[in-house]
C-alpha cells in the first residue's frame, strides 16, 4: 500500500518535474519553434513535388521584431524586393528578440538543425558555432558583385577563423557617452568632462540636484560590463588588456585591472547609477535616457536613432570617454562589431541561400541610409548625411567615427562564455555593495583559470 | 481484478500506450540529462566524458550551488508553512460564512494570471522611491521613512521579496483546495459530535484535522514541487541577481547551461534536481501515510 503510493506520488512528481522543463524551454520558445521548423520543413517538401518549377523556402532567423525600428523595415523592404524579382523563392522571416534568438539557436545548435540564414555575435560568441562545423564559409559569396569591399577594413576579421569568413555584420558601433545638453546647461555644467575626475565631478554636481546621473539597465549585466571595460581600456593604457590575459601576459590582478574596479567603485559610491539598478532591465534603463529622466547615458552608438525618435531628441550630444587617472587615449573605443548573419552549412539550398544573403547585404547599406540609420553601418555608404537631412546627433556620431583609432571588444565577445558569466555577475555586484578591489580581480582570474581550454 | 476477469492482457493492451508515452516523454529524458551530466559539453560542440567531475566541481567548487540550494529548500519550507494558514482560513470560511465559496473564488484569482503578469506587477510595487514604488511610498506616507529598502536589489531582502510574491500568489490556491476540502467532511459527523459535546475547536481537532490529512498532504506536495519551480517568478523579478543573490537551483542550471554554455554542468545540476525532488517526496509521503494511518 505504502510502496504504490510512494511509487504513484514519485510518479506525479516526475511528470511535474518533465513539465517544468518543457516550460523553461518553451518560455524561450525552444519547444515551439522546433516544431514549426518541422511544419515549413514538410511544407517545402510538398511544394516541391508538386511544382515543376523548384520552389524555395529559406528560413531567416533575425532579431529586428520591433516594426518602429528602421532595420525592422529595411528586413521586410529588402525580402520584399528579392521575392518580387525571384517569384520561386520564398523567405521566411522568424523573428525574435536579441535573447530569445540567442537562446534558441543554441538549442537547435544542439540537436544541428539550425536555420538557412541566422544571426550570431562577433569572435568569441560565434566560436562554438564555428567549431562544431554548423556555418558555411562565405568567402566566394563576398567575392560576388564586389560585396567584400564594402566592408569597413578589418571589420570581417572578428568573424574570421582560419582564413574564412563565417558571418556578416549588419553593423559596427563604437561605445560613447550621450549626454542630455538640457540638463547639463541647466545645472552649470559648460564643458562636458574630459578626465576621469572631471567626470566625478559632474556625477555630484548631478547627484547633489536630485538627476540621476547616468541611466543603466543592470538586470541585463553587460551594460555595466559594457561601460567597466571602457574604464580598463584607459587604465590600461591602450587595446589588448583582455588579449594579454589569454595570452599569459597579464593577469586579472594586473594593477590597471585593478584600477580600473576601484574607479567604478568610486562612480557607484557617488551615486552615478540610478537607485535599484541591477532590477532594471536593458531597454528600461535606456528609456530613462531617453525620457529626460538622466543626464547621461553610457552606450553602444546603435542607439543614435533611437534617441533621435525619442523625446529627448534635438538635446542630445555625445563625447567619448574621458580619460582615467590621465591613462589612455580619448580616440580609442569599445568596439562593437554588430550581430552578423550567418549561413547554416547544412542547408538545404545553400547556393539560394548565399545568392539571396548577397543581395541583402549588398542593398542593405542603401536601404539603412534611406530610413535615416546610416550611423553605425559596418558597410561604406556614399551620401551626405546632411543632405539627407541627418540629425546634429548623428552627424557628431558620425565624426566620432572617423577619429577612432582602435579600441577593445567587449567581455564576451573576446573570452570563454563561462568565464565571462562570472564577471558579469561580479560587475553587477559593485552596484550593490563595495568590494575589495583585489577580491573582483582574484575571482576573475579564478574564473579564467578553471575555465580556460 | 478477479471479479471482474478481465485478461492480464487486455489490461496491458490499454496500459501500453500511456506507458509507451510516459517512458519516452519522463523517463528517457531523465535518464539523457543524468548522462549528459557526465559530460564536458557546451551543448554544440562535440562533448568530453568526465566521469562526475561535474558533481565534483557542483559540491566543492561551485561559490553558487550551495547557497542556491539553501534559497530553493527555503523557499520551499515557507511555501509549505503557508499551508495550515490555508487551512484555518478554510475552516472559518466554511463555519462562518453563507457563501464562502465566492471569497474562496476571489482569493484565487491571483492564479490564475500569469507569472510574467504578477512579476511585472511585483517588481513596480518593489521599485525604489525614486521610481515611485509603492511600498517604499506607502511606508513613506506612514512615517516610516527609515523601512523603505531596494525590496529587489539590497542581496539580503532581495530573495524573500521574491518568496513573499510566491506566497501572495498561492495562498488562495491552496485555501481553495483546503476549502474544498473542508466543505466535502460530511455535516452529520459536526452534528453528531454536537451532542457529544464536541464542539468549535474540540470539533475540528478531532473530526475536521484527521478528516483533512489527505487533501492536506496533496497541498503540501504541489507547495513542495510549485516552490522547485521557482523558476518563472525568479526570472522575471531579478533573474538571479544581483551577482547571484536569489538564484536559486532551477536559474542557476539554466544560466550554466545557455549562459556559460556548461551544458554537461547544467545537467549535472538538473540530476541533482531530480534527486532532491524525489527524496523529499518520499519522506513527505511517509510521513504522511503514518498519520492516516494513526487516524484511520
Amino acid at each position: 500500500m505504502v510502496n504504490r503510493k510512494v511509487k504513484k506520488s514519485a510518479a506525479l512528481l516526475l511528470t511535474v518535474l518533465m513539465a517544468l522543463s518543457l516550460a523553461a524551454c518553451g518560455g524561450n520558445g525552444g519547444g515551439k519553434e522546433n516544431a514549426a521548423a518541422e511544419n515549413t520543413g514538410s511544407n517545402n517538401g510538398a511544394a516541391k513535388s508538386g511544382d515543376s518549377e523548384k520552389k524555395v523556402t529559406i528560413t531567416f532567423q533575425n532579431i529586428y521584431p520591433d516594426p518602429t525600428t528602421p532595420s525592422h523595415k529595411m528586413i521586410n523592404e529588402l525580402v520584399k524586393e528579392y521575392e518580387t524579382a525571384n517569384p520561386n523563392i520564398k523567405i521566411e522571416l522568424d523573428t525574435l528578440n536579441t535573447d530569445q534568438q540567442k537562446i534558441k539557436l543554441k538549442t537547435q545548435a544542439a540537436s544541428k538543425e539550425i536555420p538557412d540564414i541566422t544571426i550570431v555575435n562577433p569572435a568569441a560568441q560565434m566560436k562554438p558555432f564555428v567549431d562544431a562545423g554548423l556555418l558555411a564559409p562565405l568567402n566566394d559569396m563576398l567575392d560576388q558583385n564586389g560585396l567584400k569591399d564594402t566592408y569597413q577594413s578589418g571589420l570581417l576579421d572578428y568573424y574570421s577563423f582560419d582564413g574564412n569568413v563565417y558571418a556578416l555584420p549588419d553593423g559596427n558601433n563604437i561605445e560613447v557617452v550621450y549626454y542630455n545638453k538640457e540638463i547639463f546647461e541647466q545645472n552649470g555644467i559648460k564643458d562636458t568632462p574630459k578626465t576621469f575626475d572631471e567626470f566625478l565631478d559632474v556625477v555630484k554636481t548631478l547627484k547633489a540636484k536630485g538627476i540621476t546621473p547616468l541611466a543603466i539597465g543592470e538586470k541585463d549585466s553587460w551594460t555595466g560590463s559594457f561601460l567597466f571595460m571602457n574604464i580598463v581600456l584607459r587604465t590600461n593604457g591602450g587595446p589588448g588588456f583582455l588579449q594579454d590575459v589569454m595570452d599569459g601576459k597579464k593577469t586579472f590582478e594586473d594593477p590597471a585591472f585593478v584600477e580600473a574596479v576601484d574607479a567604478f567603485q568610486e562612480l557607484v559610491q557617488a551615486g552615478a547609477f540610478p537607485d535599484g539598478a541591477t532590477s532594471i532591465d536593458a531597454t528600461a534603463g535606456g528609456n530613462i535616457f531617453k525620457s529626460g529622466q538622466a543626464a547621461m547615458w553610457v552606450i553602444g552608438s546603435w542607439e543614435t536613432g533611437a534617441i533621435d525618435a525619442s523625446s529627448v531628441a534635438g538635446k542630445v550630444g555625445a563625447f567619448q570617454f574621458p580619460t582615467v587617472n590621465g591613462k589612455g587615449d580619448p580616440n580609442e573605443f569599445m568596439l562593437a562589431p554588430g550581430s552578423a548573419f550567418a549561413v547554416s552549412a547544412n542547408s538545404e539550398h545553400l547556393q539560394e541561400t548565399k545568392d539571396f544573403l548577397n543581395f541583402f547585404t549588398l542593398n542593405l547599406p542603401k536601404k539603412q541610409f534611406e530610413l535615416k540609420n546610416a550611423v553605425g553601418l559596418g558597410q561604406k555608404v556614399d551620401g551626405d548625411l546632411k543632405a539627407a537631412g541627418y540629425s546634429d546627433l548623428a552627424i557628431q556620431i558620425a565624426e566620432l567615427f572617423n577619429n577612432v583609432k582602435g579600441g577593445d571588444l567587449a567581455f564576451d565577445n573576446t573570452m570563454n562564455p563561462a568565464t565571462a558569466q562570472v564577471h558579469l555577475s561580479s560587475i553587477q555586484n559593485l552596484f550593490v555593495q563595495k568590494v575589495d578591489s583585489a577580491q573582483v580581480a582574484k575571482e576573475h582570474q579564478t574564473a579564467f583559470e578553471a575555465n580556460k581550454e | 481484478m478477479k471479479v471482474l476477469k478481465v485478461p492480464a492482457r487486455t489490461i496491458a493492451v490499454f496500459v501500453l500506450p500511456c506507458l509507451l508515452l510516459y517512458v519516452c516523454l519522463v523517463f528517457v529524458p531523465i535518464l539523457v540529462s543524468f548522462y549528459s551530466g557526465l559530460l564536458k559539453w557546451d551543448g554544440i560542440t562535440t562533448a568530453k566524458f568526465v566521469g562526475l567531475a561535474n558533481f565534483g566541481d557542483m559540491f566543492w567548487n561551485d561559490p553558487v550551488f550551495w547557497p542556491s540550494v539553501r534559497r530553493t529548500l527555503l523557499y520551499a519550507l515557507a511555501s509549505m508553512l503557508e499551508i495550515p494558514l490555508c487551512l484555518g482560513m478554510a475552516i472559518l470560511l466554511h463555519r462562518y460564512l453563507k457563501r464562502g465559496n465566492t471569497l474562496a473564488s476571489i482569493y484565487f484569482t491571483p492564479v490564475i494570471l500569469s507569472v510574467v503578469i504578477i512579476g511585472q506587477l511585483w517588481k513596480t510595487i518593489y521599485n525604489p522611491t525614486s521610481m515611485g514604488g509603492m511600498l517604499n511610498g506607502l511606508l513613506i506616507s506612514l512615517g516610516l521613512d527609515n523601512w523603505t529598502h531596494n525590496w529587489l536589489t539590497e542581496p539580503k531582502i532581495a530573495m524573500y521579496s521574491i518568496y513573499f510574491v510566491s506566497l501572495w500568489q498561492y495562498f488562495g490556491y491552496h485555501l481553495l483546495i483546503q476549502f474544498t476540502g473542508v466543505s466535502n467532511i460530511p455535516e452529520e459527523l459536526y452534528e453528531a459530535a454536537k451532542i457529544d459535546g464536541a464542539d468549535g475547536l474540540k470539533a475540528d481537532r478531532y473530526i475536521t484535522l484527521p478528516l483533512i490529512i489527505p487533501i492536506f498532504k496533496i497541498s503540501i506536495v504541489l507547495a513542495f514541487i510549485g516552490s522547485l519551480q521557482a523558476f518563472d517568478m525568479v526570472m522575471v523579478m531579478t533573474a538571479g541577481g544581483p551577482a547571484h543573490a536569489t538564484d536559486v537551483i532551477s536559474t542557476h542550471m539554466y544560466n550554466s547551461s545557455f549562459l556559460s554554455l556548461k551544458y554537461g554542468y547544467g545537467s549535472a545540476l538538473a540530476t541533482f534536481l531530480v534527486i532532491l525532488c524525489l527524496t523529499f517526496t518520499v519522506a513527505i509521503n511517509f510521513v504522511f501515510n503514518k498519520l492516516e494511518k494513526k487516524y484511520s
